[in-house]
């Protein structure tokens, strides 16, 4: 394209070469330019035309600083390069020129100016100008993509790591740094069940040996050593890391510190329990104070003098007594209000602590007119657990279960054992759920009760605390006709 | 006076609270007659005619105020106080039921004796 001043006199052949080279300078995705020595451009090929809106007219013939903006002909030096091509038959290899013009958007162009001699003269200067405005484009956005994945890893207040398949910690974030107090200097190649705390390195062994075994994400409770020597619980996450083949070549561990999540649900279980025991409140006054009054009259009677032998001594007897039902109805209250924070699991019988439990609300259910129906079964019935939050666990189903019957009712409380498992059924003639409001029950804060008079947790701490005993509980109810909660866990 | 008006009604569920009442008032000289659920008691009232009622706040089958009413419909020159320890004086159905005259006054648990006597001589 374009006039190149060659003789006219072509032969055949050279016409030939002459449509050969053509062809491929409008082929090539390149900017091709020829330039004399006057800097006039002699040649300019449709891919230069195409990126910078211009035509052969209004190219061909003009000088270079006519078709280039000025500030780019200066800060490239062109005359300065062209001339030295010119001269010493030097080229200019792969500089990189950021091309602005009025009216084309900034494109980034790899550019080489090569001399073309011909019989030992330099005759035109070819500017080859490559668009790597994509290219340049891509490996910062590839660049920018990693700079904010490092970040994302760097700045999460998770654990975030990696181990080989084997174990051996590759990467280890800042949270794991601060956390633990092990730098990534310390942990790197070192086994990460390592840095487990002791009872749990067989925990996360066997982590490792499923993703071997093809395990895809597992999830586990594991407690990570910190330096100082302490401990701190964690939440883990275990993925398979995969290669560009989809072979699993690692593993990455995300974990969350649950430590403040410990205290929280500690704090919230003392919360819930506080609250059970302002609705007791009523009815344990009540219940004291009765035996307190038999005492003071017995006292009375005794101090007034004068008295039949016979009858003093039933006065000092009921006075006896009443001090000890008194004092029984403490014990339990306290027993009941005492934080658990280190639970203990130890053998335990279901029907003693279930006995126990409600006795702390029959009080309550007497005030309500509500009759008891307790089924004793004979014999002991064996589980493992933790008395306090099992405790409280019931608790909040039978006082649910008097507080669904304003107006008095039933209350039923039924236990026995079958196929390896224990069974509790409560259940009360009260107003029952809504089916609407049945799956939602045992999520915390919801509630049917307004507001002041029912923090919504009761039924959610229920469930958590069954379930921490490998234990479920089921509902059946419908509006108006009484609920049953069944609670199962597993025998000794 | 005949000694008709002089009985007088115990109604609480705990025998016990019975018996002190009952100890109380007879070294007195009052004739008691106890009943241990409101059930009870209305089906006294409806055999014999008493002068004053000692009610428990919360009965089995009922609370204590609500057979106050009750009683208040049948006798309405009857004395009736209420002995418990479930309500502290300033409750506001407390002051309520004594402001509508549906009982005379409350007597926490536990009592002393003379408080007891004074209540129902004054």
């Amino acid at each position: 394209m374009g006039e190149r001043g060659t003789s006219a006199a072509d032969s055949p052949e050279s016409q030939r070469y002459q449509q050969l080279y053509d062809m491929l300078l409008e082929a090539i995705p390149s900017s091709v330019l020829l330039i004399d020595r006057d800097l006039r451009i002699v040649s300019a090929n449709r891919n230069f035309l195409e990126k910078n809106r211009r035509t052969l007219p209004d190219t061909i013939g003009h000088r270079l600083d006519e078709v280039f903006p000025a500030i780019i002909i200066d800060q490239m030096d062109f005359p300065g390069r062209i001339r030295q091509v010119f001269e010493k038959n030097f080229r200019v290899k792969g500089e990189r020129m950021t091309y602005r013009a009025p009216g084309i958007p900034l494109r980034i162009y790899y550019y080489s100016i090569l001399p073309f001699s011909w019989q030992g003269v330099v005759e035109l200067a070819m500017l080859l100008m490559d668009d790597v405005t994509e290219q340049v484009r891509l490996s910062e956005e590839v660049r920018r993509v990693e700079r904010h994945l490092a970040s994302v890893v760097e700045s999460a207040q998770d654990i975030v790591l990696s181990t080989d398949m084997e174990g051996q910690v590759l990467t280890w974030n800042t949270a794991a740094e601060k956390l633990s107090g092990f730098t990534l200097y310390a942990v790197r190649g070192h086994n990460f069940s390592d840095f487990c705390a002791g009872d749990d390195q067989g925990e996360m062994e066997r982590i490792f040996a499923n993703f071997q075994a093809g395990r895809e994400a597992q999830m586990a409770e594991v407690d990570l050593k910190t330096r100082d020597g302490g401990r701190i619980p964690v939440s883990w996450i275990f993925s398979p890391m995969k290669d560009h083949l989809g072979q699993t070549a690692g593993i990455v561990a995300v974990g969350r510190d649950l430590t403040e999540r410990r205290k929280f649900e500690a704090q919230l279980l003392q919360t819930q329990k506080l609250a059970a025991l302002g609705v007791m409140a009523g009815g344990i006054a009540h219940e004291i104070r009765n035996p307190l009054a038999v005492c003071s009259s017995a006292a009375q009677f005794i101090m007034a003098g004068d008295l039949d032998p016979q009858f003093q001594k039933e006065c000092a007897e009921k006075i006896h007594a009443g001090i000890l039902r008194a004092s029984m109805i403490i014990e339990n209250l306290l027993r009941f209000a005492r934080p658990s924070v280190k639970p203990d699991i130890k053998e335990l019988n279901l029907t003693t602590l279930l006995e126990e439990t409600l006795s702390l609300v029959t009080n309550q259910a007497r005030i309500d007119k509500i009759v008891l129906q307790a089924q004793w079964p004979r014999e002991p019935i064996m589980i493992s657990g933790m008395e306090g939050l099992l405790q409280q666990a019931f608790m909040n189903l039978l006082l649910n279960a008097i507080k669904a019957m304003p107006d008095g009712g039933g209350l039923g409380v039924a236990l026995g054992q079958a196929d390896g498992e224990a069974w509790v059924r409560i259940s009360d003639t009260g107003q029952g759920i809504a089916p609407r409001d049945l799956d939602n029950i045992f999520d915390p804060f919801y509630t049917t009760a307004p507001v002041g008079q029912g923090t919504g947790l009761g039924l959610s701490i229920c469930y958590s605390i069954i379930k921490q005993h490998f234990g479920t509980i089921t509902v059946e109810s419908g509006a108006g006709q009484g609920s049953t909660f069944t609670v199962r866990l597993p025998l000794l | 006076m005949t000694q008709r008006n002089n009985v007088i009604l115990i109604v609480d569920d705990e025998p016990d609270m019975c018996w002190a009442l009952e100890y109380i008032l007879n070294k007195r000289g009052y004739v008691t007659c106890k009943a241990l659920s409101a059930q009870e008691a209305l089906e006294l009232m409806a055999q014999q005619q008493f002068a004053c009622a000692f009610l428990d706040a919360k009965l089995p089958d009922m609370d204590g105020l609500e057979l106050g009413r009750l009683i208040r419909e049948r006798a309405p020159d009857m004395r009736i106080l209420m002995v418990s320890g479930y309500f502290y004086r300033d409750d506001v159905s407390i002051q309520e039921a004594i402001a509508r005259g549906v009982i005379i006054d409350l007597i926490s648990k536990p009592f002393l004796q003379a408080e007891i006597l004074r209540v129902l001589e004054t």
